[in-house]
């Protein structure tokens, strides 16, 4: 516009989108007001005046979209309100300024989250009911042709979803920054979860402790983050922007500030941002969002400090730091020893495990079995039966990177499978982009 | 009886209107540098014998702009606090500006007061930098005016005018209520010595009647407020033609004003008959402001644009290369297309035929005029149909907005300027429109300076957690009880509408529109700890009642 406003190094548009007439519940965390002074700040500040920064409003993600990477039960169309289409289409809208080219980078400002919802869906579990990072990256694969995307979970609380919907793909790194599973929900994230039979050593966890801050957090990025990604080489590189690391957080107990989340991004220098959690809705997001914004934009975030912010209070203790050095050592080394137990799975010909699914919101269990069908060729089709809620379902899902034989296959025993009673049926063939129930 | 008059770059009009009835019409040239006499000039012709019927002078001057485009402002110097967010350095590219420490969030809460030892400073500084006038803003001074207040009673009496950021604009947007605080600091000893000359004229003319302001938002404000914020009388030209588009076509749904002039095009819209505003405000001088404006976009298309013909399509403009060659230019312009196709009589049609066959050797000349002004009007399709996009994809922040979002949908045209009686026809076949080219369209501008009413915008925050409230335009912060609720917020910013009216010398109150109602429950440790409330109210832009 002019010498008068500064200009953002990189283009970048935001989807800010706060749905302010949409709640869980009304003294729910995740309620109106929860992005009420984000926006106040990032509108105050003159962000759109700023050269190179565009606000864009999102669009709705159609069924489709949700149902080429969940297996939503009974239906996507029964499950979503158009809240939840909205969150997802502020990432579609984010995914599309980037891949078109209308902006360098993109952040979705919006909510409901969704890195808890997993390829099953039979509710909310964790403030979640569909992960909108992974129905962007199906997207952006579908529409794009992109194959090897990276993302990184910066939430406080481990991305159980996100990590359960590519499990099994050596094409999505996943590394989940967060707060040690034994000590928050959901109670998972630990080192060994790195990956399934055909993807081992592609997600890594690093399960930090409680009250780690900047310090801790420059150290995992310098130390595991940086180097993975430079080997991995992603064509995209995507954070899951959830800020409840931060050191006001209600619900959880680290250290970290907008002056860190914010450095963290300029190193990660990601493509796309979507805002996962956070819930100190007044004393940090508005201030760690435009922390984040700043670094993505390339702009001077020196100035971005919450009120009380004082680093001479987060010094790490020693003892904190030999823990975080000895983790990052291992988890370096979850990603060197990447697909090394591939050949003895295949001999296997299917993995099978299972696993229990806790929906924390309204409260039930969801008992799940997982089918690896392995491949030499690619990463296979997999399996799912699972049962809750007095409902049942027996899944097929073809990976986009599935060879034709192995895509062959799924569509054979789907077609012959005799639909139990009271079972739905049901083939997501991401490389045809359908979606068959019966 | 209304006088209205409307001063352009080379001459002001003026117009006498009896109710809706236009009575007398008068030209005269303009001199920039004593414009005050241009407008006694005017009057002298316009004003009627019986001096007791005149109700009000309307005005819309190029005083301020001109002061921008000559460079002739008042050095400014600017007091900021900006607290946490963005480094704010970039604000010292515009003028002396001084930082000072302290903070207010964006709940209006004080997390720490300035240090007036630095407010002392930089006013000493400023002093002897010879600046007499000054602006202080800080950020969130929408929500909370105290630091603003606080540092302009520290230096009152010190310099001759302090503009304060809250008393701008309630609008959140903290860079654009710097630079409107700056231009009205700017602005303000020059609009006093152009108010002391006017009101001297008009005493001169034996006139006692109220003078009124035109602003950018298509609205008027007397005089006397003007000179407190001079910054609303910038970019008042456009109000004025739109205005009396308005006026002269009536059209009561949505539709597309248009006015056609030598050079440029400028492009509103109405939605449902009302005019469609700038979601902040427009730029000046190259910085965006809070200065509330009608939605414009000025295309460089007119009748004297420049044509070119290259890699089979035409250029128009936007430069001009003097008057068309009917008129004895050297360029063939969309005005030799019309005069070619006998819609406009003017000059000579030999030479106009001469200016397409140089355009289009070979061809026949009706032809080209044809094409020509089908690509002038497409221009203009689709500099609306940019503009009706760009407004629809404004931000939205409720699923309740982005579900029921609506497309602006014109119905019709009213076109205005000298080519526009000749385009009509081509708008109505490009845009698939009745268009209406309404008469006396040559005075639209002063007509719509007399026909536009006065126009106020207050807003309101309330936060009955911390139980207050601010209406920032008023500088009024007071207390409120919790069980403050929107109606309650309703009352109180009508009450405020109404006291600005009555100190604006106005009497009664039209329709108040109420917008932006947003409430929201706070909500700490699990339980509601009170709400906040944002309301915004105006009187929007219109046609006087008669």
């Amino acid at each position: 516009m002019s010498s008068y406003m500064p200009s953002a190094l990189h283009k970048t548009a935001l989807i800010l989108f706060p749905a302010f007439d949409w709640c869980i519940s009304p003294n729910h965390p995740e309620r109106e007001e929860r992005l009420l002074y984000t926006r106040d700040q990032l509108i105050e500040e003159g962000l759109e005046d700023v050269e190179n920064i565009v606000f864009y409003n999102p669009e709705l993600a159609s069924l489709a979209d949700v149902n080429r990477v969940h297996f939503c039960v009974p239906s996507a169309e029964k499950l979503l309100s158009e809240s939840h289409l909205i969150s997802a289409g502020g990432t579609l809208r984010a995914a599309r300024a980037v891949m078109e080219k209308e902006t360098e980078k993109a952040f979705a400002i919006v909510r409901p989250p969704g890195h808890h919802a997993m390829q099953t869906v039979f509710g909310d579990r964790g403030f979640c009911v569909i992960n909108i990072e992974a129905i962007m990256v199906e997207y952006i694969r579908r529409h794009y042709g992109v194959r090897k995307i990276a993302i990184v979970d910066t939430d406080c609380h481990h991305g159980d979803g996100t990590q359960d919907i590519f499990y099994n793909d050596p094409d999505t790194l996943f590394i989940s920054l967060h707060q040690d599973g034994r000590t928050l929900y959901p109670g998972s994230g630990f080192l060994h979860e790195s990956g399934g039979p055909a993807a081992e050593g592609y997600t890594i966890n690093i399960p930090l402790p409680p009250k780690t801050g900047e310090e801790g957090f420059d150290m995992v990025m310098e130390r595991v983050v940086m180097p993975v990604l430079d080997q991995f080489a992603p064509e995209l590189i995507i954070n899951s922007a959830g800020q409840d690391n931060h050191y006001t957080d209600p619900i959880t107990n680290m250290n970290f500030t907008a002056q860190g989340y914010a450095r963290l991004n300029r190193l990660l220098n990601p493509d796309i941002c979507v805002l996962e959690g956070g819930y100190s809705i007044e004393g940090a997001l508005p201030y760690t969002n435009l922390g984040i914004i700043l670094a993505m934009a390339g702009m001077d975030f020196s100035h971005v400090r919450e009120p009380d912010y004082d680093p001479r209070r987060f010094t790490q203790p020693a003892e904190m730091t030999r823990y975080i050095e000895a983790l990052c050592a291992k988890a370096l080394g979850v990603f060197t020893a990447r697909g090394a137990k591939k050949q003895e799975a295949l001999q296997q010909r299917i993995v099978t495990k299972q696993k229990n699914i806790f929906y924390d919101t309204t409260g039930f269990h969801v008992q799940e079995n997982t089918s690896y069908h392995l491949c030499p060729a690619c990463p296979g089709y997999t399996e799912v039966k699972a049962t809750g809620h007095n409902r049942h379902i027996h899944a097929f899902t073809v990976p986009f990177n599935a060879c034709p034989k192995c895509r062959g296959q799924a569509r054979d025993t789907f077609s012959t499978t005799r639909p139990a009673p009271q079972t739905m049926t049901v083939l997501q063939d991401r490389i045809e982009d359908s979606y068959e129930t019966k | 009886m209304i006088i209205g008059i409307d001063i352009g770059g080379t001459h002001a009009d003026g117009a006498l209107l009896d109710g809706d009835r236009l009575v007398a019409k008068q030209k005269v040239g303009v001199d920039e540098r004593h414009l005050s006499e241009v407008i006694i000039t005017l009057l002298q012709k316009l004003v009627p014998a019986d001096r007791g019927r005149l109700k009000r002078i309307q005005l819309s001057s190029t005083l301020c702009t001109n002061a921008i485009v000559t460079g002739s402002l008042d050095p400014v110097g600017m007091l900021i606090q900006a607290g946490p967010g963005m480094n704010p350095d970039f604000f010292a590219r515009s003028c002396p500006t001084w930082f000072l420490d302290g903070a207010i969030d964006h709940r209006g809460h004080i997390i720490c007061d300035p240090d007036p030892g630095k407010v002392a400073d930089a006013a000493a500084a400023m002093q002897r930098q010879g600046i007499d006038s000054i602006g202080i803003v800080t950020k969130f001074s929408h929500r909370n005016n105290r630091h603003e207040l606080q540092m302009a009673g520290q230096l009152a009496g010190r310099f001759a005018h302090v503009s304060m950021g809250h008393r701008i604009s309630g609008l959140p947007n903290f860079p654009r209520r710097v630079y409107s605080t700056w231009l009205n600091g700017a602005l303000s000893s020059q609009f006093a010595r152009f108010k002391a000359a006017l009101e001297q004229g008009l005493d001169h003319l034996g006139i006692t009647c109220p003078c009124h302001i035109l602003k950018a938002d298509g609205g008027t404000i007397p005089f006397a407020r003007a000179s407190e914020f001079p910054c609303e009388s910038i970019h008042s030209g456009p109000s004025a033609s739109l205005m009396g588009c308005l006026a002269l076509g009536a059209p009561s749904s949505d539709a597309i004003l248009l006015d056609i002039g030598g050079t440029t095009t400028d492009i509103a819209l109405l939605v449902d008959g009302a005019p469609l505003l700038e979601p902040y405000g427009i730029d000046i001088a190259g910085r965006p402001t809070l200065i509330r404006a009608l939605k414009t976009t000025s295309i460089g298309l007119g009748g004297d644009s420049r044509v070119t013909w290259s890699d089979g399509a035409f250029r128009i403009g936007p430069d001009r290369q003097g008057p068309s060659m009917a008129e004895g230019g050297s360029a063939p312009t969309p005005t030799d297309a019309m005069v070619v196709l006998g819609k406009l009589s003017l000059g000579s049609p030999a030479k106009a035929t001469a200016a397409m066959i140089a355009l289009r050797p070979g061809q026949a000349p009706e032809a080209t005029a044809a094409a020509l002004l089908e690509t002038f009007v497409e221009h203009i399709r689709l500099a609306v149909a940019a503009m009706i996009e760009e407004v629809f994809s404004r931000p939205v922040y409720t699923v309740a907005a982005l579900l029921h979002r609506r497309r602006i949908s014109p119905k019709e045209i009213v076109a205005i300027g000298g080519p526009a009686a000749a385009l009509q026809s081509f708008l109505e076949a490009a845009l698939h429109l009745p268009c209406t080219v309404p008469a006396h369209y040559e005075v639209a501008n002063a007509i719509g300076a007399a026909r536009a009413r006065l126009t106020v915008q207050a807003t309101l925050y309330a936060d009955t957690v911390d139980g207050q409230l601010s209406i920032p335009e008023i500088s009024c912060v007071e207390t409120i009880p919790t069980r403050f609720a929107m109606a309650d917020a309703e009352k109180r910013l009508q009450e405020a509408i109404a006291g600005m009216l009555q100190e604006m010398g106005m009497k009664g109150c039209p329709e108040i529109d109420f917008l932006e109602r947003l409430e929201m429950n706070v909500v700490r440790g699990f339980s509601t700890s009170g709400k906040i409330l944002t309301l915004k109210a105006q009187i929007r832009p219109g046609l006087a009642i008669i």
